[in-house]
């Protein structure tokens, strides 16, 4: 527990101690814990899991902590626990993740009632700035990363740039908009269960194409497009074997494109997979050091399955890919969690 | 600094190498993984990309010190 003389000189020594992202937090106070804590609906000790690679554990008191600090509402405490315990999934590669020179972070998908209960944006600039919700809960899961996890620049965590998605990557699926059953319905979960799925990634890359629905050359290019950016021979996708994923957000024009013409999320994945490939020749001529793989076409995601395919966004000219790190041990897996909005407590009015 | 801390947990002499740029993560990592004191030698960064013959010489450079640590901790 810190003390401190009034809200600006803690502010200074939250920032002194390294428990920020390099901009102001709200002053985790013990009553605005407290109240954080009841609106999860968990007892504070409940232990989600550890986070490297300081193997702090994340109860939900800390974590709790972290919500507050971050700006979050009570309305966004429980998406942001459940995060928490899918990074914390073995497979996720946390401690991995967070020691990597790489410039990899978590991005959160929402999907289910607790779109619409947390107010998350999945429509114009979803990926940032401007919406409380998405922000404040990618940002409350960072700094779990930093104060439960001990990432911190240079010490611990070496990337060597870093990335703006760091300081937080969390958006909806705009699951109205899409022609595709919700993401998380095809992880197991019912439409009407809330999910979080995370998968580590780069920033958003952008992919330019216009054309019209309703005419298969048009699916076929935009595919090809696609599957051009994923096969960028510059990123790990292409130099280590093809082991890791990919994420790709369609907006709603761009999905209305591939599904007027019969394609379904699988066969969207199929198709991009097959045609993200780089010849090696050309692997060889620019990198042939770190170039893992045997094939004359280097494919850049070799099981389809790992090409994360949802909708989100505005209509228009711009379909997002993040490609991955693709390094840890497990080869960037996407994990999820249940969000349980049924645990939520009526709060006290604050005094 | 993992990989050292796992060879010395299975009772093998270890020696982890790091470089001076990762120093601080290599000691974060030791206390992280409750091994504060595990044998290291620091090494010049980069040691990734700089050919074989300065890998070489740099081998050369840390034999005895690499020896030293595996035979006295």
């Amino acid at each position: 527990m810190l003390s401190a003389a009034d809200a600006d000189a803690a502010l200074e020594q939250l920032h002194a101690n390294g428990c920020t992202d390099g901009l102001p937090v709200i002053i985790p106070t013990a009553e605005r814990v407290t109240r954080m804590i009841l609106a999860s609906g968990l007892d504070a000790d409940i232990e989600l899991g550890e986070m490297g690679p300081g193997y702090g554990i994340a109860t939900v008191e800390k974590v709790a902590v972290a919500a507050v600090m971050a700006g979050c509402t009570p309305d966004h405490i429980s998406v942001v626990v459940a995060a928490v315990r899918a990074i914390c999934q073995p497979e996720f590669d946390l401690t991995e993740m967070q020691c990597t020179t790489h410039c990899t972070t978590p991005m959160v998908i929402v999907n289910g009632p607790a779109r619409e209960a947390g107010g998350f944006a999945s429509g114009f600039g979803l990926m940032g700035p401007g919406h409380r919700a998405n922000a404040s809960v990618g940002r409350a899961l960072r700094l779990t990363m930093i104060n439960i996890g001990g990432a911190r620049a240079g010490e611990s965590d070496m990337a060597i740039h870093g990335s703006p998605a760091k300081f937080g990557f969390c958006f909806a699926e705009d699951e109205q908009a899409s022609p595709f059953p919700p993401l998380h319905t095809t992880l197991g979960y019912s439409e009407s269960q809330s999910v979080v799925t995370v998968l580590g990634v780069e920033s958003p890359h952008s992919v330019l194409f216009t054309g019209d629905s309703n005419e298969a050359v048009f699916a076929d290019a935009l595919l090809q497009t696609i599957a051009e950016a994923i096969a960028n021979p510059g990123s790990n996708n292409s130099h280590l074997g093809g082991n890791g994923a990919v994420a790709v957000v369609l907006n709603p024009e761009h999905a209305a494109i591939l599904h007027s013409v019969g394609f379904d999320r699988s066969a969207i994945q199929r198709e991009l997979a097959a045609r993200a490939l780089t010849p090696r020749a050309l692997m060889i001529r620019l990198n042939p050091k770190m170039l893992v793989g045997k094939e004359d076409m280097i494919p850049a995601v070799r099981d389809s399955s790992k090409i994360l395919v949802l909708v989100a966004g505005a209509p228009g000219l711009y379909t997002m890919v993040m490609p991955t790190w693709c390094a840890g041990p497990h080869g960037n897996v996407t994990v999820h969690a249940e969000v349980e909005l049924d645990q939520f407590c009526e709060l006290p009015t604050p005094n | 600094m993992r990989d050292g801390i796992a060879v010395a947990r299975a009772g093998r002499p270890a020696v982890a190498f790091v470089t001076t740029k990762f120093e601080p993560q290599g000691n974060f990592v030791a206390r992280a993984e409750g091994m504060p004191d595990v044998p290291r030698v620091i090494v010049p960064h980069p040691v990734a990309g700089i050919g074989l013959d300065a890998m070489g010489e740099l081998a050369l450079q840390i034999c005895d010190e690499v020896i030293g640590r595996l035979r006295n901790g």
